[in-house]
């Protein structure tokens, strides 16, 4: 009982609020209490610990290590020192940045222009439905039908001869920029639902009166858009391009099924590259150097940018 | 009428254009999908695209005998069903606690679980992996369940607790001042009171569980533990290629139940897709 110096400081935390419900509380149904809401969210958190805290400790442990096939040899920063001369490292870096901010940048807008012109229109419902249709989809499967489409099947590019865009054959796998716009394309086809459908429900949420009062005054739909609805929209818009982001960032199935990463490394991802070296070549403390970086930028961006834009919104 | 007006004062030519163009962007490939899955192999992959193939149910036929379908099927559901389970019976609790009660770190122990959802799974790929190969767990849907379940912890524990913080306190009091327990009060009050949110949460979940690729890949390595999403990947037929049809056939009959379950809970998407950020619409 004497060690137990988180309870007592929790019980006086919580003690004010308790008094209203019990004036007389016995001395440990008092302690029980104090515990309570701890012993509610535990189960969670030690899950969650599990799943998180500890793969963060053991990859942190094996990066120092040599780890193939035999026994681990401890190796000091030498993976660390390899990883930062990398050059496939940082591209996939810099691919991850690219593919990336570009479909994300077009899905804002994209969702943004539909939601704008969706919102007040009778059919709002209907056109909610239709285009959260891709997003139903299991995404392994969406990548082989764009696979299809464009690469095995061609038929993007018969379409494109047909109307007499291009008069070749597309030979995207030998574009690293046709390769990418491909899995931009796949991205954007499958994901802008996703915003569109938030931000619509953040339009019709929004006050209708000063939209009334703002259209009497003369104002023009593009206008209230602007000046009135998007900067009331602006927490809303962060957490939605934060929760995309996240996925947008750890972009997987895609490049695994549509470009393995190629051509010439120039599609691979951050994901891919540790799979790639983890789980194609077993160079797993090389690997588990990649995710330990990858883990430091996680949080440093969580505490800069998530904490913030999920408390905005909250109040 | 004032909305008459409104209306003629832009132009609605441009608004249909752009719905409408986007609308066909969404299901073009959706009928490309039907097309492909009810077409017969020799038909997908030709020097010239065939756009009015011929009718086929080779797909249907193949993924049934060829391929353990049902079993994958059943993978999928036990794996995803469960893991919903484990999300529920943890994220309840943590969602009240969270939601109803004043303690120090309360805060950051919410901010911890949101954190969650922004671990790459590529950054604890090969910790895990190591983890389930050590507890003999590799291959087997049990693996999947867990790893699925913690996949979608936050974002179910913020939901509900989103829904939770709209619940006037008055309701709880009531019950309070009668003698009740703060468990009981969860289990009768609170929990019809946000079935809506439970319900949210749990699709939300079950879409992602159903998404999930890179875990089930590396867990999964026989039919024992596949699930549809990873079988898919593995629709092959060797020297062959990939089996598209079968592919196109088997992604559509998955995304028809998921569609209309959706379609119901329609309402309390958007809350759900930003983890109760957004509330409305």
């Amino acid at each position: 009982m004497s060690n137990s110096s988180l309870p007592d400081a929790g019980a006086t935390a919580v003690a004010p609020a308790m008094v209203t419900h019990r004036p007389r509380p016995r001395r440990r149904s008092k302690r029980l209490k104090a515990w309570f809401p701890y012993l509610l969210v535990a189960p969670a958190v030690i899950y969650l610990f599990l799943i998180t805290l500890y793969p963060g400790v053991y990859a942190i442990i094996q990066s120092f290590h040599a780890v193939k096939f035999g026994p681990w040899q401890p190796v000091g920063f030498a993976n660390y020192v390899k990883l930062f001369g990398d050059y496939q490292f940082w591209g996939a870096l810099w691919n991850t940045f690219v593919i990336g901010s570009i479909a994300l940048t077009l899905q804002c807008v994209i969702a943004l222009t539909l939601a704008f012109y969706a919102y007040r229109d009778p059919w709002v419902q209907g056109w909610r439905i239709i285009f959260l249709v891709p997003m139903l989809f299991m995404p392994s499967a969406v990548a082989f039908i764009f696979k299809l489409a464009f690469l095995d099947g061609r038929v993007v590019s018969d379409l494109l001869m047909r109307v007499g865009l291009i008069d070749a054959n597309l030979s995207i796998q030998s574009s690293i920029w046709m390769s990418r716009g491909l899995l931009i394309i796949a991205d954007v086809w499958q994901w802008t639902p996703f915003l569109f459908i938030i931000f619509v429900a953040a339009l019709q949420g929004q006050d209708e009166e000063v939209e009334e009062a703002a259209r009497l005054d003369g104002a023009s739909w593009a206008a209230i858009f602007w000046n009135i609805s998007l900067p009331l929209m602006k927490p809303v818009i962060a957490v939605a391009l934060i929760l995309r982001g996240i996925d947008i960032t750890t972009m997987f199935t895609n490049v695994f099924i549509i470009t393995k990463g190629g051509p010439a490394f120039g599609t691979e991802t951050i994901s891919y590259f540790i799979y790639r070296t983890g789980f194609k070549f077993f160079n797993f403390g090389y690997a588990s150097a990649a995710s330990v970086v990858m883990l430091i930028i996680t949080i440093i961006i969580a505490q800069l940018v998530v904490k913030r834009a999920f408390v905005s919104v909250r109040t | 009428m004032a909305s008459q007006r409104r209306k003629r004062g832009e132009n609605l030519i441009i608004r249909y254009l752009i719905l409408g163009a986007w609308a066909l962007f969404c299901l073009m490939p959706v009928l490309w999908f039907l097309s492909i899955g009810l077409r017969p192999r020799v038909e997908i992959i030709t020097p010239q695209p065939i756009y009015w193939p011929t009718f086929s149910l080779d797909a249907w036929h193949m993924i049934w005998e060829d391929w353990p379908m049902a079993k994958y099927l059943r993978n999928s559901i036990l794996a995803i069903f469960g893991s919903v389970l484990i999300d529920l019976v943890l994220g309840i609790p943590a969602a009240y606690s969270l939601a109803r009660y004043q303690y120090r770190g309360r805060d950051d122990i919410a901010f911890y679980i949101l954190s969650t959802r922004m671990m790459a799974p590529a950054i604890v790929a090969i910790p895990i992996f190591f983890l389930f190969r050590n507890a003999g767990l590799l291959d087997t849907i049990w693996a999947l369940m867990l790893i699925y379940a913690a996949i979608n912890l936050s974002f179910v524990t913020w939901i509900i607790r989103s829904y939770m913080l709209d619940i006037p306190k008055e309701l709880e009091d009531a019950a309070r001042t009668d003698g009740a327990s703060d468990l009981r009060i969860l289990w009768e009050i609170i929990i019809p009171a946000i079935l809506p949110g439970i319900i949210t949460a749990s699709v939300i979940a079950m879409i992602f569980a159903i998404n999930e690729f890179l875990f089930t890949l590396l867990i999964a390595s026989t039919p024992n533990a596949y699930t549809m999403s990873v079988a898919l990947a593995n629709f092959t037929g060797g020297s062959d290629g990939v089996i598209y049809n079968a592919i196109a056939l088997v992604a559509f009959l998955a995304f028809v139940p998921v569609f209309l379950v959706v379609v119901a809970i329609q309402k309390h998407l958007s809350r759900g897709l930003t983890m109760g950020a957004v509330k409305g619409g």
